[in-house]
């Protein structure tokens, strides 16, 4: 918690239990709707530890987003079922009530939205929400609570901080507004930081100065923080893990540097080659992935991704089409569902990325590379 | 309650003025339409609840606004019979049921008008010693000023204008715009007697000082023009407490009244509220549960009001079926082609069917009985003649209308327009009974509905409107000023009557016979049935001449809560006569 | 600010003008353009069987032989600088606003249309309170507890509401609570000084009659507003603050949610007192409705032109308030 005297100074800002702060295990979230069941999130399992960031990808439906509105419990729960355990600090948050989950959310973990111009109240100052998102979790009184606020606005780095506190999220540019938004969402201080989409909304340059932004305060703060996108440049930048989701599962997850250095499912290939490439020549077409996203409804049989996998005629039989892969260890910590051996993986993939040079070395991608739209899976 | 004997019938057999009125009702009930139960009719044929217990509050309710409550600036019968609790003219009504009531009595005069041999002087003493409510004397001046104030029809434009047409100085421009000036016509010699000079002989000259209340004193220093109705100052039974206007008028006993100053009134109530623009179906419930006592209008109960009084035996015992003092009627006008021809019109008379058009004012209990000639029933000269077969053949006779259409040269039929009130649901109803029975005989009309507000100001009752838009049938009514002959008739057929605008003669009748008629009536040698003898010829004469096609001698079905005593429906007034009401409890 | 309201002042004012002159064109030129002379016009004032004379004092009392722009000149004189009249006996100032006097009765508009306004405003007022709060709350739980029982029945109730004709509800509930079982008896208007009590008991059926209506509306009006406001964003940004529900709802949702039913509320308030006419015609109540309806009847040009430039004011000024209102809540709406 922070040192109310003296909001800047932090003492440890989680508690100290031990392993990991968030467990995510086997997590299945279900819509009923008229046109039957949505398996929106069908078994997914991750962990994230203190100071560690995670990033999500996967296409629209993939069930990125629900999975983060289903750690916070943003759920309206008609027709919603939650299966599955999701631990925040020990705590599992699936079976605790709706009440408990509130008087975590805000404090103990935190999300920040795509548009932060429709994300935010229009009638009341920015310094307004802030101050209320910080009283809703602290009992202090108005004047601290605006302290609070201007010396977060300033830690964003709004210039003139004590003045654009009483000013309405209208009068903020994109990248302003988004910067106060993470000083809405860190004002409690929580363990735990959700980055929906968080620099779709923004042109290029506020991007990159918002990613630094966040980088920069998980250092300070020592939070944990997930980053859902569709871009893998985003991703890329600022990840240590990557999860990637694709019809509501977890196709592949590992170490960044592992994922993108030597992915092993098709679609992680998909996705990459998609890219444009700063290391080979220029390319007449990209190489987008053929088909449409599977139906959450009627998920494909065996592995979702089967319709849409050109290398099925690779694994024998019609296992790709009767059998669900299961995550399987590839390398060190380097998890894959594909039915492919690791030793297909890897010749296809040194297929794939020929004649370029040796990428596991380095962080994957650029920022250059990735501020091309083209970047951005097909949907 | 002497002075109110029951007479069921009578009449001032020698007196000037006055006639032997319809006898209190054509029967002793009349059955209402379900059931076969009757109206008790207890104030038709006599005085019901006769008391003389005094207390209480007497309660009035009107679903419009008066045209005015000073005595000076009225024409609506109610108005004029509510002016009577605390206004007092020289000559008033009798307060009695029967003939009786149609009969001029003395008011704050001594007696009935005196007349010169040459019918040019009226003179009338005023009773010694009588007080307005705050106790100054009135005098005969004062009656001379209420008479000139109402010649400044710009201020007090509501009232008849019997006076100006009447007296010997009509270029008189009233009080207002000429106070130096007098208005001549009208002499005091001493303060407690006054003579009127007329331009012409005028038998009915009590009428016009007894009808209305432009006799009723005014004292000229207390006198507001148009504010003066605000609070009149009275010298009957009851004075102004408030009036708000729009909303209400309350009104008190009058400490400095005595029985004296007015015969006909009774101080029975300690006060009197008249509360106005009261939604009319409000006014019937509240009258069924016994929360109002009077509708102040006077005309009966409203149609879904009427269906609960018939249909409830409890209901009927305190409900009245009396004549309300008026005829309608179709005008047919003898200047718009083809009307002009005497025997198209009677082809209209004959086909008419009087049965739908007596249901489209109401039937039998709230329509009226129905009518062949203009003289209401009872009136001086009326006979029951009936030249089209009103009564005979009710539902119309075709086969003289085909006669008479043949005779006017229409055999086939023709065209013409026809005028109505569109705001008026009885004669929007009679209008299409009319159109469908003309239809049969080839007479073709076409409907024009107009508001009631000018609808004798600009459209039926201006000749030139009628004349450019081809319009020769106009509905329409009368009740007579006065019940006489000439209240009845002269408006309606006389030739002097047709004015550009406002104008009752809409058949346009001109015809030398009947003019001569109403002007040998005027000779002070007359005796009072000889004229009526005349009156009774005008009305045969008019009939013949086919410019009024009779609907209904109207009647209204009255509903009035046990309480109220001294009711009875006053042929003068066609109503309740306000003046002698009382509470019992 | 100051210059917004200066300038919506002036605006308001011209407004009013035009509005004056176009009543006046209605109900002067219409009748002339249709042939009509001034001695016709003025008959329908005099009374029955008018003499010529009378008539022409008639004319010349209202005016009417005058060319039209001299009248509407007198009758602008008259609003801004009152007049000289003479009702009679002695000749009384009628100070600005003067609307003139009565064609029929003679008697001042203006003070007539001040006795009547009272009763319209304790109409109106009364039944804005209750339809505001009746009709929000239940449109706020509607929207919450969409798709249920509760949802179904009062948004039902509510379609009955806007649906049946206000002059059948008030005869029915005339017919039901003041003639069968009489608990509210004779509902006359009493003046709120001479009685209060009586005042709100007489008031309690047209005040239930008229906000039945009009809660109706705002029922349906803010439970779609409500349901569309709480799927926007920033609910779900308060509710990942941590926000307790009701807070999410009230301060989050329905501040939103209102600002449009406000705005609608300011005009509906504005057309009422500038007469409720079926309410007070159907419970007799003496206030502006119910003078409107009486100047038309009688063709009366002062009394008809004296509510429609009230009723145009209030509607003019409450147009104003809105929206400085509107500016007041919605920070966006400032910046101009």
């Amino acid at each position: 918690m922070t040192d109310p005297t003296n909001p800047l100074v932090m003492t440890d800002s989680v508690s100290l239990a031990p392993g990991p702060l968030l467990q995510v295990s086997d997590l299945r979230v279900q819509f009923a709707t008229d046109d039957g069941v949505v398996k929106a999130v069908d078994g997914v399992s991750f962990n994230l530890e203190r100071g560690r960031t995670l990033g999500i990808v996967g296409e629209s439906g993939s069930g990125k987003s629900v999975t983060s509105m289903a750690i916070m419990g943003l759920h309206s729960g008609k027709n919603t079922t939650i299966t599955g355990q999701i631990r925040l600090d020990g705590e599992d948050l699936v079976s605790a009530s709706r009440e408990r989950v509130r008087q975590l959310r805000g404090a103990k973990m935190a999300m920040i939205f795509q548009d932060p111009l429709t994300s935010m109240h229009p009638y009341y100052s920015v310094g307004h929400q802030i101050m209320e998102a910080y009283r809703v979790h602290n009992k202090v009184t108005k004047q601290v609570a605006r302290k609070r606020a201007v010396d977060m606005l300033g830690r964003v780095g709004i210039p003139n901080p004590a003045v654009r506190v009483d000013d309405y999220p209208h009068q903020f540019s994109g990248g302003m507004r988004q910067r106060a938004m993470i000083a809405m969402a860190l004002s409690c201080d929580p363990g735990l930081l959700i980055a929906d989409e968080p620099t779709t909304a923004l042109d290029v340059t506020v991007q990159a100065q918002i990613l630094d932004l966040i980088v920069d305060l998980q250092d300070e703060f020592g939070s944990a923080v997930i980053i859902i996108t569709h871009d893998l440049g985003v991703v890329a930048e600022i990840s240590d893990q990557i999860l990637v989701m694709y019809g509501g599962r977890a196709v592949e997850e590992g170490p960044a540097t592992g994922v993108f250095g030597q992915p092993g499912h098709p679609y992680a290939w998909g996705l990459l080659g998609s890219m444009p490439r700063l290391d080979t020549g220029r390319v007449d077409r990209l190489k987008p992935i053929p088909g449409t996203p599977p139906s959450l409804i009627n998920v494909p049989s065996g592995c979702p991704f089967h319709p849409r996998c050109g290398y099925r005629g690779e694994v024998g039989g019609d296992r790709c089409v009767t059998e669900v892969p299961l995550l399987r260890e590839i390398a060190p910590a380097h998890l894959a569902a594909c039915h492919l051996t690791s030793d297909q993986q890897s010749s296809i993939w040194a297929r794939l990325s020929e004649p370029v040079s040796d990428l596991s070395e380095t962080r994957a991608g650029s920022l250059l590379a990735s501020s091309d739209p083209a970047n951005e899976v097909q949907s | 309650m002497a002075a109110l004997a029951l007479a069921a019938c009578g009449g001032g057999a020698t007196s000037t003025t006055g006639a032997a009125g319809p006898t209190g009702g054509s029967t002793g009930g009349s059955t209402g339409a379900t059931g076969g139960h009757a109206v008790a009719n207890a104030g038709v044929t006599g005085i019901a609840n006769p008391s003389d217990h005094k207390g209480g509050t007497l309660t009035f309710a009107s679903s419009s606004t008066p045209d005015s409550l000073d005595g000076g600036n009225e024409y609506y019968a109610w108005t004029l019979n509510f002016n009577r609790l605390y206004q007092t003219p020289l000559l008033t009504y009798k307060s009695s049921p029967g003939g009786a009531g149609t009969t001029m009595v003395p008011g704050i005069a001594t007696a009935l008008g005196q007349v010169s041999p040459d019918g040019l002087t009226w003179t009338y003493h005023i009773k010694k010693g009588l007080k307005y409510e705050d106790g100054s004397a009135v005098t005969a001046g004062d009656v001379k000023y209420a008479v000139e104030r109402t010649y400044d029809r710009g201020v007090l434009a509501n009232g008849p204008s019997y006076f100006p047409n009447i007296l010997a100085d009509p270029t008189y421009k009233g009080p207002y715009k000429d106070p130096n000036g007098d208005l001549t016509s009208i002499v005091v010699p001493d303060p407690y007697t006054i003579q009127f000079h007329l331009l012409a002989p005028f038998p009915d000259f009590d009428y016009v000082v007894g009808a209305f209340g432009q006799t009723a004193p005014v004292p000229k220093a207390k006198d507001t023009g148009a504010k003066y109705e605000l609070h009149p100052m009275s010298t009957g039974p009851y004075m102004f407490q408030s009036y708000q206007v729009n909303k209400q008028a309350v009104l008190v006993k009058n400490p400095n009244w005595t029985q004296n100053e007015d015969t006909e009134a009774r101080q029975n109530v300690d006060k009197v509220i008249l509360t106005l623009n009261v939604n009319a179906d409000d006014i019937d419930n509240r009258l069924i549960s016994g929360d109002l006592d009077v509708d102040s209008a006077g005309s009966g109960v409203q149609a879904a009001a009427r269906a609960k009084v018939l249909g409830n035996p409890s209901l009927l015992k305190n409900s009245d079926n009396g004549f309300g003092n008026r005829e309608w009627f179709i005008y047919l006008d003898s200047k718009v082609a083809p009307l002009t021809n005497v025997a198209c019109r009677q082809a209209i008379e004959y086909a008419a069917n009087k049965t739908d058009l007596q249901t489209a004012y109401g039937g039998p209990v709230a329509g009226g009985d129905i009518a062949s000639t203009l003289l209401l029933p009872g009136m001086g000269g009326y006979s029951a003649f009936d030249l089209y077969n009103a009564k005979s053949q009710p539902g119309g006779d075709v086969a003289n209308a085909k006669k008479a259409l043949t005779t006017c040269g229409k055999a086939n039929g023709f065209t013409t327009g026809l005028a109505y009130r569109s705001d008026r649901p009885k004669e929007v109803a009679g209008a299409q009974a009319l159109q469908q029975a003309l239809k049969a005989v080839g007479i073709n009309v076409q409907l024009h509905g107009y508001p009631a507000g000018n609808y004798y100001g600009n459209f039926a009752g201006a000749p030139t409107f009628m004349h450019k838009n081809n319009i020769g049938i106009a509905f329409g009514g009368w009740a007579p000023d006065w019940p006489d002959g000439y209240g009845m008739l002269w408006a309606l057929t006389s030739g002097n009557s047709i004015v550009p605008t406002g104008n009752a003669n809409i058949g346009e009748l001109n015809d030398p016979a009947v003019n001569k008629l109403f002007k040998d009536v005027a000779s002070p040698k007359l005796t009072l049935d000889q004229r009526s003898a005349m009156y009774g010829q005008v009305d045969k004469l008019s009939m013949q001449q086919a410019v009024i096609l009779p609907e209904v001698y109207a009647k209204v079905l009255i509903y009035r809560p046990p309480t109220v005593t001294n009711a009875y429906i006053d042929n003068a007034w066609g109503m309740y006569n306000y003046a002698v009401l009382g509470k019992s409890s | 600010m100051i210059t917004f309201i200066i300038r919506r002042l002036i605006t308001a004012i011209f407004l009013l003008l035009v509005v004056s002159v176009i009543t006046f064109a209605i109900f002067f030129l219409i009748p002339r353009l249709a042939g009509q002379n001034a001695n016709e016009l003025a008959a329908q004032y005099v009374g029955r069987n008018p003499t010529p004379a009378a008539i022409q004092q008639m004319v010349e009392r209202l005016g009417l032989d005058q060319p039209l722009p001299v009248q509407y000149w007198h009758f602008l004189k008259g609003l801004v600088a009152g007049e000289n009249y003479s009702a009679g006996p002695s000749v009384t100032y009628c100070p600005p606003p003067c609307f003139g006097y009565s064609f029929r009765s003679q008697l001042a508009v203006w003070p007539q249309m001040v006795s009547a306004l009272p009763v319209t405003v304790s109409l109106a007022l009364g039944a804005a309170i209750l339809w505001l709060l009746g009709g929000v709350s239940i449109g706020v739980l509607s929207a919450l507890r969409r798709g249920s029982i509760f949802d179904r029945f009062s948004m039902g109730v509510a379609l009955a509401g806007v649906s049946l004709p206000i002059f059948f509800t008030g005869l029915i509930s005339l017919e039901l609570f003041s003639y069968k079982w009489p608990l509210f008896p004779n509902v006359e208007y009493v003046n709120i000084a001479v009685n209060p009590l009586l005042w709100a008991r007489n008031l309690v059926l047209p005040w239930v009659t008229l906000a039945f209506l009009y809660a109706a509306l705002y029922a349906r009006l803010t439970r779609a507003g409500m349901l569309e406001t709480m799927n926007e964003d920033y609910i779900r940004t308060a509710r990942a603050k941590g926000l307790r529900e009701r807070s999410v709802v009230v301060k989050h949702g329905l501040r939103a949610a209102l600002t449009p039913i406000l705005t609608i509320f300011g005009m509906d308030l504005g057309l009422l007192l500038g007469g409720a006419i079926l309410t007070e015609s159907t419970f007799s109540l003496p206030g502006l409705g119910q003078f409107t309806v009486l100047a038309i009847q009688n063709q009366d040009f002062p009394e008809i032109m004296g509510v429609v430039m009230l009723a145009a004011f209030f509607i003019v000024i409450a147009n104003m308030l809105v929206d400085i209102l509107y500016a007041a809540i919605d920070p966006r709406v400032r910046i101009s």
